[in-house]
């Protein structure tokens, strides 16, 4: 989940009004926001607030002027306006035009972008900007692969500009952070944002490129900016700025989000008109910003249903314009036109939350169900517990332990071969490798860890195992056991034969032993314990080999029963 | 300490001594056993206990040697000395070369050497130029009798130990040349210095005596009640010694559940009282049920390889149910019957059938819709496996709270219902308070806030109505309340610990020790 830092000053004049912790706390909480950090030192123009965002649908509110935004609706301020938009055939005049050639189609194929003028852009707006760059294209953009984002200074810029796939090794520019000249195929080999980004067009025969109209090179698209015309500073005036990408609807709304913001802010906003060599889901010649978005519509019955109060339909569109949406009511039905910066509304569900946000929480008041309903506890559940009581009855402590460990304590440890454990291929550490196939290595890792403990030791624990079995769907099997284990000088066979005789009794089963080979066990001192004829636990005395490899010196005798065989 | 209160923590053995000493008697373990009939070691008790009341002190110490007959002492007693044994061997066989004695009587030659030298010495055996052994005379054998006797008295004596005064000289001759320092083995007797401690009654004693005497306690009084009093009623009128009930009793190791999991099952019981109903199910799941079917696309960052554990082997599941697999196809793709426009992207449906380890609870939620009941409330709390560094606040497996309800009248508004009474139910919260929040299967969405008497404002959980995306394809068209709440906080206030990972403890002594603080 994003996390932004906003300058105060710039966030509380795009708000409207300076706020306290606490009030802004709460309004945080209608964009899905949380309050992170408030840094109280520094010069009051240079004060930050950290804010968490926890909706990943919402990129719009990534930024500070697009959260300042949402407050300042919520709060009861107008839902703004943004006439630079151009629509479906309704393009707005444009002085600057980007041309795209067919040779980038099969590589990163959409492209959008617009001017920035009006005033000179301040630190606070170029920090904020680089943060939404940052943000938008990681998160949102799945790190810069589907949505990136370029500025540049305009008046360095020959038009029309050419977006294009150019040959790695003929094409070269002085990338930012870079002292000379590196071809393309240099820059993603050796800069350090070609080896961060350069990836994801390596494979290519080509590669994006911006480049104007005398041949100088803008950017290499979604990898780095060059040295002169893409290093945009502070008291800049008139930046263009891009998006490039593989999804044509996440690049329109991302140059939307950041035309808005500066919008917002008090920039003037210069369409750009991008003619295509190719067809795309907008057309072939797009002038952005451009409003994409298609009307969302609600049933005000549904919202009623689902928010639990009559809502009526004057009362959404009243809540969704709290929200910053326009709409309109036809009858039952309302519809609404998403605001430019957002293109969340995939169900008509989506907008019932924004008449939730819209009306408040503190609207809804909580109401007991009305349906009857038996509660019960899974049938696994209440036979463990069962089976629990006659371990404690028998004088055992319970434990409980974690469900991943290491081949060392899972395999090597208890000598049993690997087949039949389950591995992960991605461990983030060898210490949890495994799932566990049994009960025994977490109550032999606690005599392991416990030999100051007063003995007797008698241990149990009942919880789930699995293992590979390929009789199953999924190749594996989830199975609730119990396992126990009894340790002092004279624990024996016989005494641990006592308890699973109990144990057994009480849990209603005849059972019967048969002789076993488990090389977790003594020979001789083990069993298999049937019922019904069929195998569903096993008990002896420990092996002192396995004892030996847990560094255990104290005799120990132990069982483990499958409970969903019982059931 | 108070003379009453003194003697309540008296034992008879003390009891005794104070009735029958008066304070500066010279005491030892010798004079009680002689006058009180005390073995060594109770005289010991007697003089440590007093002692340690301030009413006994020790006057001094003496070494004195003493002599214990040794194992082999009491086997020549039952089947005689080596001189004896072979006497008696050649009185029954007449004249005998040395080895067949040796053989015979079953000792070894020079032990076998020594026994003929003492006897040959005293004229009761000879040896023949042929060198065979013979009796010479039968009735002078002197020193076999001494040592008879000394080993008798030795055998009477209390522990078998006899002292320098209670041998005369000849005994006393008799036992300087038998007698062996510690560590022998081949001797009858050990011989060793022992030490004895003379004591006396402190001048509190008089005190401590006549309270004993005017409240009639003898130190005759009964200890245990046993089966053959109650039989015979040889309890009525008899008094029982009264016990120090102060002293620190035994400590006890019983069997006991662990109280974490008996935190987990009390959440458990609360949520079956309030009409839910369990649900459970494996720890290996598919992309499908861990993701896809909770309308996560496939690109979702969640789904990363850094948050999910992949099976190594085998990789996939054999198949998806169907139909639920091609509806949520379509709902990904372009939102197939649901009203959707959906995540319009090509859905992966080699991916979905890729093994994973459960990573959140609602996966289970998810496959309960297709069998449910309506109206129904369903709960599970499920192990989960998350891609995350072990530290005290999270862990590589861990449990999760959740759970649906589902109903043709249940709405925002039954949610937060459900979530008051979790927050006053299950978490004992006073206040309440609940925000908009993000579910990727939820919307609307909302997370709970409650105020925890120790804990403050902390989020309880998460909750929401499921998308028509989750619950349309798998075949349920009414509204579903999901929600999800976090108990681990609350289990370790609960349980006076900081740390996750001591939750899942293997320490035993730790567990064994731990108690649950509320509840």
């Amino acid at each position: 989940m994003p996390k932004i830092e906003v300058n105060e000053n710039l966030f509380f004049e795009l708000v409207g009004r300076r706020m306290e912790a606490a009030e802004l706390e709460a309004a945080l909480e209608t964009a899905k926001a949380e309050l992170d950090g408030w840094d109280a030192d520094g010069p009051a123009d240079g004060r930050t607030i950290k804010i968490e965002l926890n909706d990943t649908n919402r990129p719009d509110l990534w930024s500070t002027a697009g959260i300042a935004r949402q407050l300042r609706v919520r709060a009861g301020g107008a839902v703004p306006e943004y006439p630079f938009f151009s629509r479906e055939g309704e393009a707005r005049p444009s002085e600057y035009r980007v041309v795209v050639d067919a040779s980038i189609r099969e590589l990163r194929p959409f492209m959008a972008g617009f001017v920035i003028s009006g005033k000179a852009i301040s630190d606070a707006m170029l920090r904020d900007a680089i943060q939404t760059q940052e943000k938008l294209c990681s998160n949102f953009g799945r790190k810069r692969r589907s949505v990136s984002m370029g500025m540049y200074r305009i008046d360095l810029i020959k038009w029309p500009v050419a977006y294009k796939g150019a040959d790695p090794d003929s094409v070269s520019f002085t990338p930012l952070q870079a002292q000379e000249r590196m071809t393309l195929r240099r820059i993603v080999a050796e800069h350090p944002k070609g080896k961060e980004y350069g990836h994801i067009i390596a494979d290519s025969p080509v590669y994006p490129v911006l480049m104007g109209a005398d041949g100088g090179v803008l950017s290499m698209a979604p990898v780095i900016n060059s040295a002169d015309i893409g290093a945009v500073q502070v008291g800049d005036r008139d930046l263009l700025v891009e998006f490039t990408g593989t999804d044509m609807a996440a690049v329109c709304l991302s140059a939307n989000i950041v035309a808005c913001d500066f919008a917002d802010a008090g920039y003037a906003i210069k369409p750009l008109r991008v003619d295509y060599a190719y067809d795309t889901p907008f057309g072939r010649s797009v002038t952005f910003p451009y409003y994409f978005q298609k009307p969302a519509s609600v049933d005000s019955g549904r919202v009623t249903k689902l928010l639990g109060d009559n809502i009526g339909p004057e009362a959404v569109v009243e809540a969704l314009a709290r929200m910053g949406v326009r709409s309109e009511a036809h009858g039952q039905h309302v519809r609404a036109y998403p605001p430019e910066y957002r293109d969340d509304f995939i169900h008509a569900v989506d907008l019932v939350e924004d008449v939730m946000i819209g009306r408040g929480m503190a609207s809804f008041a909580p109401e007991r169900p009305r349906d009857f309903t038996i509660g019960r506890l899974s049938p696994v559940e209440s036979f463990t517990r069962k089976a629990k009581d006659v371990m404690v009855g028998l004088g055992y402590q319970e434990m409980i332990y974690n469900y991943l460990g290491s081949g060392k304590d899972y395999i090597e440890r208890m000598n049993v071969p690997a087949d039949g454990v389950i591995r992960i291929s991605n461990p983030m550490t060898e210490n949890f490798e495994y799932v566990r196939p049994s009960i025994l290595p977490g109550l032999m890792q606690s005599e392991a860890v416990s030999s100051k403990a007063p003995y007797p030791h008698r241990i149990f624990e009942a919880g789930k195992v699995a293992f590979l079995d390929e009789t199953q769907n999924y190749g594996t099997s989830t199975r609730q056991r119990v396992g126990f284990l009894c340790s002092h000088q004279g624990a024996d066979y016989n005494e641990l034969a006592g308890e699973v005789a109990a144990l057994l009794y009480y849990l209603g089963e005849d059972y019967a032993v048969e002789e076993s080979d488990d090389p977790r066990f003594l020979p001789g001192r083990q069993a298999r314990i049937m019922v019904r004829g069929a195998g569903v636990g096993f008990f002896g005395e420990v092996h002192p080999a396995v004892l030996e490899n847990w560094g255990v010196t104290m005799p120990c005798v132990a069982c483990e029963l499958d409970l969903e065989s019982l059931i | 300490m108070d003379p009453r209160s003194i003697v309540k923590s008296l034992h008879p053995l003390e009891i005794k001594v104070l009735l029958h000493y008066a304070p500066g008697d010279g005491l030892d373990s010798g004079r009680l056993a002689a006058e009180l009939g005390y073995l060594e070691g109770h005289a010991n008790q007697a003089q440590a206990w007093l002692t340690a009341k301030g009413l006994a002190s020790e006057t001094g110490r003496s070494s004195k040697s003493v002599f214990e007959l040794t194992p082999l002492g009491r086997a020549w007693l039952e089947s005689g000395t080596p001189e004896e044994r072979m006497v008696a061997f050649l009185a029954k066989n007449g004249p005998s070369a040395m080895p067949a004695i040796c053989q015979a009587i079953g000792m070894e030659q020079k032990d076998a050497g020594s026994a003929y030298g003492r006897l040959s010495k005293e004229g009761v055996l000879s040896m023949s130029p042929e060198k065979l052994v013979s009796i010479a005379d039968a009735s002078r054998s002197k020193r076999s009798a001494a040592m008879r006797a000394l080993l008798s008295k030795a055998a009477a004596a209390d522990s078998g130990i006899l002292g320098e005064s209670d041998l005369d000289a000849s005994e006393a001759a008799l036992m300087a040349e038998v007698a062996k320092k510690r560590g022998s083995g081949d001797a009858a007797f050990r011989s060793a210095e022992r030490e004895t401690v003379t004591w006396a009654l402190a001048g509190e004693a008089a005190e401590v005596a006549a309270i004993l005497r005017e409240t009639g306690v003898s130190g005759d009084e009964l200890g245990a009640v046993t089966q053959a009093m109650l039989e015979d009623g040889s309890w009525k009128g008899a008094a029982f010694r009264s016990y120090n009930i102060k002293s620190r009793p035994a400590r006890l190791i019983p069997g006991r559940r662990n109280p974490y999991v008996q935190f987990l099952e009390s959440v458990k019981d609360k949520l079956v009282s309030l009409g839910f109903e369990e649900f459970d199910g494996g720890l290996v799941e598919t992309e499908f049920w861990n993701g896809d079917a909770l309308f996560m696309p496939q690109f979702h960052s969640a789904r990363d390889i850094h948050d999910v554990y992949y099976l190594a082997e085998p990789t996939k599941a054999r198949s998806i149910e169907e139909p639920y697999l091609s509806r949520v196809a379509a709902t990904h793709e372009n939102g197939g019957a649901t009203g959707s426009r959906g995540w319009r992207y090509g859905f992966d449906r080699e991916f979905t059938k890729r093994l994973v380890l459960r990573s959140q609870g609602t996966v289970l939620s998810a496959r309960q819709l297709p069998k449910a009941s309506i109206p129904g409330k369903y709960f599970g709390i499920a192990r989960c496996f998350r891609y995350d560094k072990v530290d005290a606040t999270h862990l590589s497996d861990f449990y999760q709270t959740e759970g649906i309800v589902l109903g043709d009248d249940v709405s925002l508004k039954t949610l937060l219902g459900f979530l008051e009474m979790f927050a006053v139910e299950v978490a004992g919260a006073k206040e309440v308070k609940y925000v908009p929040g993000y579910f990727p299967f939820t919307e609307p969405s909302v997370e709970v806030h409650i105020k925890h008497p120790v804990l403050g404002w902390f989020e309880l959980g998460g909750a929401g109505i499921f998308r028509p995306e989750v619950t349309e394809p798998l075949g349920v068209s009414v509204p579903v309340l999901a929600w999800g709440i976090g108990i681990d906080r609350m289990a370790l206030m609960a349980l006076g610990l900081n740390d996750l990972r001591e939750l899942f403890s293997y320490d035993i002594e730790d567990v064994r020790l731990r108690r649950a603080l509320v509840r």
